[in-house]
């Protein structure tokens, strides 16, 4: 386990898990609409770092042509995100979650 | 474009083609205004590619990603007869001028093409990217009353949810990968054949990842906290979408997923995943009880249908194929029906809670009927299909394995519970009398009576003999 | 050398990941995320995967950050109005949180080999390219579906009806 430290797979794993980590619980803890979806693509480039370190790993291409699908509908799943938000904020004047509370969460 | 109609001449994948275009073809209506015949044109197209894809060449590898075998091949035409089914119930809510027709069927057909990718990929890209194309649309479905606070609501949870599942979903993917090598279905299972019984602790860690993130989509408990709130605020056929089209795609693709690839491992996720079918059993039917609302009962019903279905993912064998057609199918036909059936009523009485289908039964005579038969199928009791559903269902688990015996005791539970809430609605029904006010006298137009006739026609005659399905050759 | 890069550069990315979610200003999460984004730009390169690095750099801190600090700029949310959570709420979340990544360091493979990852030719544009077009042909046509809908979807949500104007 010395090697957790350096740039080897477990180094690598250990800062994926713990970037993906942090993206999670900032989506538990915050309640701002914006940094939800902040800690969410966090959470997505995390994926993204491991998914690189395996294909160079393995040796095998594939892993890096994932993480370009990945990019791809993050930005199309984060342009929807805003435009919900967009809404929101027009019918309620508010970005926080606790100021949709008409359906019992 | 000279590979696309070989494809197309070689009768491969036309249904995804067909529907695409469809979906381009929606989204122009506005601007080339043709937009009355939409419904028409979409309701032709639909048809056609339920045709095409009875004719797909069988066990055709395209590109190798996807992989059309009869288990492709039948689920996706019982996805696309359910789409059918949806546009013709829908109509009324997309002529009422609230929603842009054109927008919200392209949305619909895109989604479509996803979840027929579900049911027929070989590849994890493709899990993944049939996930994200019937997901992101269905985002925007649910907003798509954008005056509604309770909408927008819906669509923000549902995306939220949505995006973290993903997330979820992917990180379990990429240890699969990290430790096989592969995104290839079948070459993940020779992996996990060949390895045997030596498997590394990150193959394990990304099963249970990813069934984490497929709970999620499928609303398995834990992870069912959205459904709810998501079926209530998006509007009722959205909702009604959701509920079948969407879980039905989704669970096509889990079962292809874990039946395929995980079977070898599934010492490892068997005891995980029968724990979240019981805990999923036993909160929708017994939070479903205590609902005023019956589109949020459905929401938690349609929870703890999840947990039924998911028996047969637990079960991954070739009787469990038949099951989960089965099932899908009874659910899916049955949950239409309410759904239609409930828009209806709260367009007369302007509510969805149970006091609105007091009296129904003397206001609307064929309403009831309809609704009390496809309550019945929800609930599992002869001679509707769901009730043949669930016997199958229940059957094939206890026959496979005798060690789950627990788990069709919770289930069986489960079922007595379900009956009392949607009992309640047909007593709401027939119970009491009282006295009519003449608006809600307002009849609903003929083509629905035809219609819902059509639907309960289908649940009772497939009841009566469902060997319809089972007579599928090697699903 | 390399691990010493990769050390300031883990220790760079898990920083801004905190700022991110600490902070009470989005525009400082926003601009702790860009950092994030580029310090994984900087692992990118460490794993010889150029082409990667270049297009997380252009896709992330280019396109969807600046769509983020757009929405925050025409809202005009740099205030930090959020009422916080319960403190039990953050507790029980942080366990959560801390639970998950135990789970995930079990995940370890003990046995590996300890050697640093360097790739060989593999994250070239030619090599990623040549993968793209000819074995994921497939997924990269089906993903124009996706961005035709999730178009469809964001000038559906952002216009007015045209009966309101």
């Amino acid at each position: 386990m010395k090697d957790l430290f350096t740039n080897s797979l477990n180094g690598y794993i250990l800062l994926s898990s713990l970037l993906f980590c942090i993206g999670v619980l900032g989506v538990l803890i915050r309640k701002n609409i914006i940094i939800l979806f902040m800690s969410i693509e966090l959470m997505l480039n995390a994926v993204n770092l491991l998914l690189a370190a395996f294909s160079v790993h393995h040796n095998n291409p594939d892993g890096q042509v994932f993480v370009f699908f990945i990019m791809a509908v993050a930005a199309a799943e984060i342009t929807v995100g805003l435009a919900i938000l967009v809404m929101i904020y027009r019918n309620t004047g508010s970005v926080s979650i606790d100021a949709l509370k008409k359906l019992k969460w | 474009m000279s590979k696309l109609k070989e494809n197309f001449n070689d009768k491969k994948m036309t249904a995804v083609i067909i529907l695409s275009c469809l979906g381009i073809v929606s989204m122009l209506a506005d601007i080339f205004s043709y937009k009355k015949a939409l419904w028409y044109i979409v309701l032709a197209g639909v048809a056609g590619a339920i045709v095409a894809n009875l004719n797909e060449k069988s066990n055709a590898i395209i590109y190798d990603m996807l992989l059309t075998d009869n288990y492709a091949i039948w689920f996706s035409t019982l996805i696309l007869a359910l789409v059918l089914l949806w546009f013709m119930v829908s109509k009324d809510q997309y002529e009422s001028g609230v929603y842009n027709s054109s927008d919200n069927y392209a949305l619909i057909l895109f989604a479509t093409v996803g979840a027929l990718i579900l049911t027929s990929f070989s590849d994890l890209t493709m899990m993944f990217l049939g996930i994200e194309i019937l997901s992101i649309p269905l985002f925007i479905l649910a907003g798509s009353n954008k005056k509604d606070v309770s909408s927008n609501e819906a669509s923000l949870k549902y995306f939220l949810a949505g995006a973290f599942a993903s997330g979820i979903l992917l990180f379990g993917i990429t240890f699969i990968y990290g430790s096989t090598g592969t995104f290839k279905l079948d070459k993940i299972a020779d992996w996990a054949n060949a390895a045997g019984s030596n498997l590394p602790a990150l193959f394990y860690t990304g099963i249970l990842l990813v069934m984490v993130g497929l709970a999620f989509k499928v609303s398995a408990a834990p992870f069912h906290f959205w459904t709810p709130d998501v079926y209530q605020g998006s509007p009722m056929f959205v909702t009604a979408f959701m509920a079948t089209i969407v879980k039905g795609a989704a669970f096509a693709g889990f079962f292809r997923l874990f039946y395929t690839s995980f079977t070898s491992a599934s010492g490892s996720w068997a005891l995980i995943l029968s724990i979240l079918i019981a805990a999923t059993i036993l909160t929708g039917n017994i939070i479903a009880v205590y609902q005023s609302s019956v589109k949020r009962m459905l929401a938690y019903s349609s929870i703890a249908q999840a947990g039924y279905i998911l028996l047969t993912v637990l079960l991954s064998n070739q009787e469990a194929k038949y099951a989960l057609l089965l099932y899908i199918a009874s659910y899916g036909v049955s949950t239409i029906t309410a759904f239609t059936v409930l828009y209806h009523v709260e367009k007369i009485k302007g509510t969805d809670t149970f006091e609105s289908f007091t009296s129904l039964s003397q206001t609307h005579p064929l309403l009831s009927v309809v609704m009390t038969i496809a309550m019945l199928s929800l609930a599992g009791i002869p001679p509707t299909i769901g009730f043949f559903a669930k016997f199958y269902l229940f059957s094939s688990v206890l026959k496979s394995n005798t060690s789950y015996l627990w788990l069709i005791m919770v289930s069986v539970a489960g079922s007595l519970v379900s009956v009392y809430y949607y009992f309640r609605v047909i007593i709401a029904m027939y119970g009491q009398h009282e006295p009519i006010i003449s608006s809600e006298k307002k009849q609903i137009p003929a083509f629905y009576n035809v219609l819902l006739l059509l639907l309960v026609c289908v649940i009772i005659i497939l009841g009566m003999m469902p060997d319809v399905l089972m007579s599928i050759d090697n699903l | 050398m390399e691990q010493i890069i990769f050390i300031i550069l883990s220790l760079a990315a898990i920083i801004s990941a905190l700022v991110v979610i600490f902070s009470n200003n989005p525009v400082y999460s926003v601009l702790s995320l860009v950092i994030t984004f580029f310090s994984i730009a900087g692992h990118f390169v460490l794993l010889n995967a150029q082409f990667l690095a270049i297009v997380n750099v252009i896709v992330y801190a280019g396109a969807i950050m600046v769509l983020f600090l757009f929405v925050i700029m025409l809202l005009n949310l740099n205030k930090s109005s959020e009422p916080s959570a319960p403190l039990i709420m953050k507790v029980a979340s942080s366990v959560a949180g801390g639970l998950l990544f135990i789970t995930l360091l079990g995940a370890l493979r003990q046995s590996e080999a300890s050697a640093g990852l360097s790739g060989g030719n593999i994250g070239s544009v030619e090599s990623l390219g040549r993968t793209l077009f000819t074995n994921f042909l497939f997924p990269f046509e089906v993903s124009s579906v996706l961005f035709l809908s999730a178009m469809i979807g964001a000038v559906m949500l952002g216009k007015k009806n045209l009966k309101d104007s």
